[in-house]
């Protein structure tokens, strides 16, 4: 098994990899990127650093900023991908000099079903992340004996539970009376390490990984067994078996690895889940007519599709027209009521800021911001938060976040220039977005509630006539309302 | 001989700094405004920034019954230890700041401030609060933490991420003793932990004679009961750019909880349909119970109708009887609103938040605290500590001498934690904001709300070994109405 074979198919790996995000699945990057807020600060580090597995999470959460841009969000990807291949068959390598291993193939095993896995979208970048660091502790593990007690700890606060892979390793490949004295302590530093860093969270989250999984009380089981597989990868990449025609083997392998993996991305991935994502994404970048066109093919039946397709036909001057033509779910499908989760109120939200609302935008930015369940924060929409506080006049507060942003990378710019805006009102009335929105915005001050959003739409289109949106919103739900109501 | 060395030293200093130093006859735009504000000795230092543009800051503290500190850095942080005997040492005294900053190579200086040293103690180990986003129907992580007032030590006592999905209410101990505590935990697998000496039990409030779990509640000094109220909260929203939020109760009762045997008072007078209680608090005898009481409307449409006013009953601490249910102040009739009536443990004050309409004032701007003489009745607001934004929240110290509260005057949102004094007359002093180590740092940065605080007399004792079990097992103790 020569270099230049090694090379290729590594490389091949990370071409798919890459063509995967950045063309199929460019959506699920988006995602990630706007469910975390990486900030340069040393508090921000030093939080990470506080719970076991926060080192990977950090280093993680680095990369994921990057996702703002789609070519390096796959790109990050797919040299990940590479990665954990390259190290698994780094890992294999025994203490024999003779390296006579021909199951190479085998060693593309964790990074596609990482990819499968991935097509689930709560699964954090921590988790493949600590799985490389633990896989790339495997060979200092291996030949560390007694220094592993060291090594555990110092393992498990990299990376997590993953870091059992290494030390399983270095038990099975050693099998010495100690490797029990190993084990054992393992545990102990497994639970001391609980009650010294995690006892503000369930055994269950610590022992199974706290940064791994978006979702609170979740354990897929793909998390399980994702690290079995890539340990019992290593041992049979480790085997020293001689192949005498080692190619035509290995290339079926490859061949039969890329149909599996092939049909468990499609079995994996969720198509409404990842187009309704597909439509936050676009939307986020304004490519309102990408969404019409992807929704004429296929349009999943949710409200938040509904929400996002009838936006956009409005954004393209076609709601009142094309209506019927897509999925219709009642008013609740032309601006969506609160719901708790980080992605269906991001349409509605934008949708009521353009209309005049930015009290509404508010809430519904500020909840899904809070719906993330891991508690992160989130660039994109803690900039809409400081918008809708600069157009309320409410300085302060936009500077805090502001100010916020000015820690990060790629929101940076624009919150200093938002913040230089806020210094001088004038700039402000000048900005064309701020100044429509308080043109259009409500002239009084009652209180509103979901069930009464059509009047208040009549009452924005009624204090200002220039406000098309509100008029159009307004007249399409009383559409479906009469729609509703005959059904 | 020692005062000369300093202040030589602080000359040469000065001169090494810079060659030329401009006064200002101003005061120095500190943060936080610690400006003139009376600390008890003993407290965390003081730390505090300059504006941004000033890159070095130096400040040198001299007491005037003795003593001195310096810093020098990017911001005014004093060491815990020189801090404590400083202000311990001028305690009843004043201590004197001289700042200056850099900016641009060039050294400021400011007209020289005080702040005043109390000679009242205040020896209560910290403060408690709930840290949550200040947002609107949904919180990521919310907890409930407690901080050693004498330094900077912040520990959580329960963090949200130890019972995912359950919101966390108000940690409400007996009059600061953390030995007898509870708060209420809402969501799927709600209930109310009740701890007492070490021993927590988690109880269901709620019964079929009564509306729900009890939310905001307070101790009997007695430790054998609670009252607490019962409010199904729900949230409106306003379209105008003075306010974002209106928090109301779609109804609210009010019980009275007997340790005992874990049965709830229910009192018809208190559970009605058409009048709204809410925000409990027992005398320091145990024998009055005040509230809050108001008229029902229709909601959320009438919800700037809705005015509480303040009440009181007579209580057998023996049997748990209510008396004649008497009104204290009948805000209403003023088209104003009570709510969070507090006596002090010595029983000289009642402080209670009064605002235009509501029982959430904390989402009022308006709201502001008032002080009754409970031996005379008079009432007057407290303008010494109040702020054109919201204050809220107050509680006393376990020597009275002292109460916190907390408000939004630092950006109309993000609540901070205030602390005052408040010698026999009723004169309280200009508060301050719970310090910080890098106070701009920590304010400014954060994006959670100091929320529900509340003296602690020591620190709390809660091993969260097991809370997650206790809480997704269900298992209860149910209340029981008592007959």
């Amino acid at each position: 098994m020569n270099r230049l074979y090694r090379i290729l198919t590594s490389s091949l790996l990370g071409a798919a990899v890459f063509a995967f995000w950045m063309w199929l699945f460019p959506q699920d990057l988006s995602y990630q990127e706007q469910n975390q807020l990486f900030l340069f600060t040393w508090d921000y580090l030093g939080q990470r650093l506080a719970l076991p597995g926060g080192p990977a999470d950090w280093l993680s959460e680095f990369l994921v900023q990057f996702f703002y841009s789609r070519t390096a969000g796959a790109l990050i990807m797919a040299l990940l991908a590479i990665l954990l291949q390259r190290l698994v068959w780094r890992a294999a390598k025994t203490s024999s000099k003779r390296d006579e291993r021909s199951l190479y193939v085998l060693s593309f095993i964790p990074s596609l079903l990482m990819l499968v896995y991935q097509g689930d979208v709560e699964v954090l970048l921590s988790y493949p992340v600590a799985l490389i660091l633990a896989v790339a502790l495997c060979p200092a593990m291996t030949g560390a004996r007694w220094n592993r007690l060291w090594l555990i700890p110092l393992g498990w606060w990299l990376t997590g539970p993953v870091i059992l892979v290494p030390i399983l390793l270095s038990c099975i490949r050693s099998r010495r009376w100690e490797d029990l004295i190993i084990l054992f302590y393992t545990g102990l530093v497994f639970f001391a390490g609980y009650r010294l860093l995690a006892a503000q969270y369930p055994a269950r989250d610590a022992f199974f990984g706290l940064n791994y999984y978006r979702l609170v009380e979740s354990l897929p089981v793909l998390q399980i067994v994702i690290p079995a597989i890539t340990l019992l990868t290593i041992w049979l990449c480790g085997l020293e078996i001689r192949l005498s025609r080692p190619l035509v083997p290995g290339i079926v392998t490859f061949i039969a690895l890329a149909l599996g993996t092939f049909a468990s991305v499609r079995m994996t991935y969720d198509k409404d889940t990842h187009e309704t994502l597909a439509y936050d994404w676009l939307i986020r970048h304004e490519r309102y007519a990408d969404v019409i066109t992807r929704a004429e093919k296929y349009q999943p039946h949710n409200p938040v599709s509904a929400c996002s397709v009838n936006f956009c036909l409005f954004m393209n001057g076609q709601l009142d027209a094309r209506l019927t033509e897509f999925y219709q779910c009642g008013t609740e499908g032309l601006v969506l009521p609160s719901i708790r989760d980080n992605l269906s109120d991001i349409t509605s939200g934008e949708l009521l800021w353009m209309m005049g609302m930015p009290n509404l935008t508010l809430q519904y930015f500020f909840d899904v911001q809070e719906s993330i369940q891991n508690g992160r924060k989130s660039g994109r929409f803690l900039s809409r938060i400081a918008e809708c506080n600069i157009v309320n006049g409410w300085y302060d507060r936009a500077e805090k976040y502001l100010d916020i942003l000015s820690q990060s990378l790629f929101y940076r710019k624009w919150a200093r220039s938002r913040k230089a805006m806020i210094q001088d009102e004038s700039l402000v009335a000048a900005d064309p977005v701020y100044a429509y929105i308080r043109s259009v915005r409500f002239q009084d001050d009652f209180v509103t509630f979901y069930d009464g959003l059509d009047l208040m739409m009549a009452i924005l289109y009624n204090q200002n006539k220039n406000n098309f949106m509100a008029a159009q919103y307004y007249t399409v739900w009383q559409r479906l309302k009469q729609t509703e109501a005959g059904q | 001989m020692k005062r000369w060395f300093t202040l030589l030293a602080a000359t040469v200093l000065l001169a090494a700094c810079s060659g030329k130093t401009t006064l200002v006859d101003d005061l120095p735009a500190i943060y936080p405004d610690y400006i003139g504000v009376t600390i008890p000795a003993g407290i965390a230092p003081l730390n505090f920034n300059l504006p941004e543009e000033y890159t070095r800051v130096y400040v040198r503290v001299s007491g005037s019954l003795g003593g001195e500190i310096r810093s020098r850095g990017r911001l005014a942080s004093f060491p815990i230890r020189k801090w404590h005997r400083l202000t311990r040492q001028n305690a009843g005294g004043t201590l004197h700041f001289t700042v200056l900053g850099r900016k641009d190579g060039v050294w400021t200086q400011w007209r020289d401030f005080i702040l005043y040293v109390s000679d009242l103690p205040l020896e209560d180990y910290g403060v408690t609060y709930r840290k949550i986003a200040p947002g609107y129907t949904t919180y990521s992580t919310i907890g409930i933490y407690q901080r050693d007032i004498h330094t900077f030590r912040e520990e959580p006592i329960i963090e949200s991420t130890l019972t995912p999905g359950q919101c966390m209410n108000c940690h409400t101990a007996n009059a600061t003793d953390p030995s007898q505590f509870l708060f209420h935990l809402r969501g799927g697998h709600g209930a109310t932990l009740i701890q007492q000496d070490g021993h927590r039990e988690w109880v269901t409030t709620k019964t079929d004679s009564t509306l729900g779990n009890v939310a905001y509640c307070n101790w009997h000094p007695g430790g054998r009961w609670f009252a607490g109220s019962i409010n199904p909260v729900r949230q409106c929203f306003w379209t105008g750019d003075q306010r974002t939020i209106e928090v109301f109760d779609l109804a609210s009762d009010l019980v009275i909880m007997d340790m005992q045997d874990h049965s709830l008072i229910v009192d018809p007078r208190l559970t009605t349909k058409d009048h709204l209680e809410s925000s409990p608090a027992f005398t320091p005898d145990g024998k009055t119970l005040y509230f809050c009481q108001a008229k029902a409307y229709e909601v959320p449409r009438y919800v700037d109708s809705i005015r509480y006013d303040l009440m009181r009953v007579p209580f057998n601490p023996e049997t748990g009887a209510l008396g004649e249910i008497e009104t204290v102040i009948p805000a209403s009739q003023d088209s104003l609103s009570i709510s969070f009536p507090r006596p002090s443990y010595d029983g000289r004050w009642l402080m209670y938040n009064q605002a235009d309409f509501g029982v959430f004032p904390i989402s009022h701007k308006e709201a502001d605290l008032w002080l009754m003489d409970l031996s005379t009745g008079e009432t007057r607001p407290l303008d010494e500590v109040n702020s054109p934004f919201s204050e809220s929240f107050h509680n006393w110290s376990s020597s009275s001498r002292w109460f916190l509260f907390s408000s939004r005057r630092e950006d109309g949102l993000y609540v901070q934690v205030y602390i005052a004094s408040i010698d026999e007359n009723g004169h309280c002093t200009k508060p301050f904001v719970l310090p910080q180590k890098n106070p701009r740092k920590l304010y400014h940065g954060t994006l959670y709300s100091y929320n529900a605080p509340d003296f602690t007399k020591s620190r709390v004792d809660f091993d969260t070994h097991g809370v997650y079990r206790e809480v997704f097992s269900d298992e209860r103790i149910q209340a029981t109405v008592k007959p």
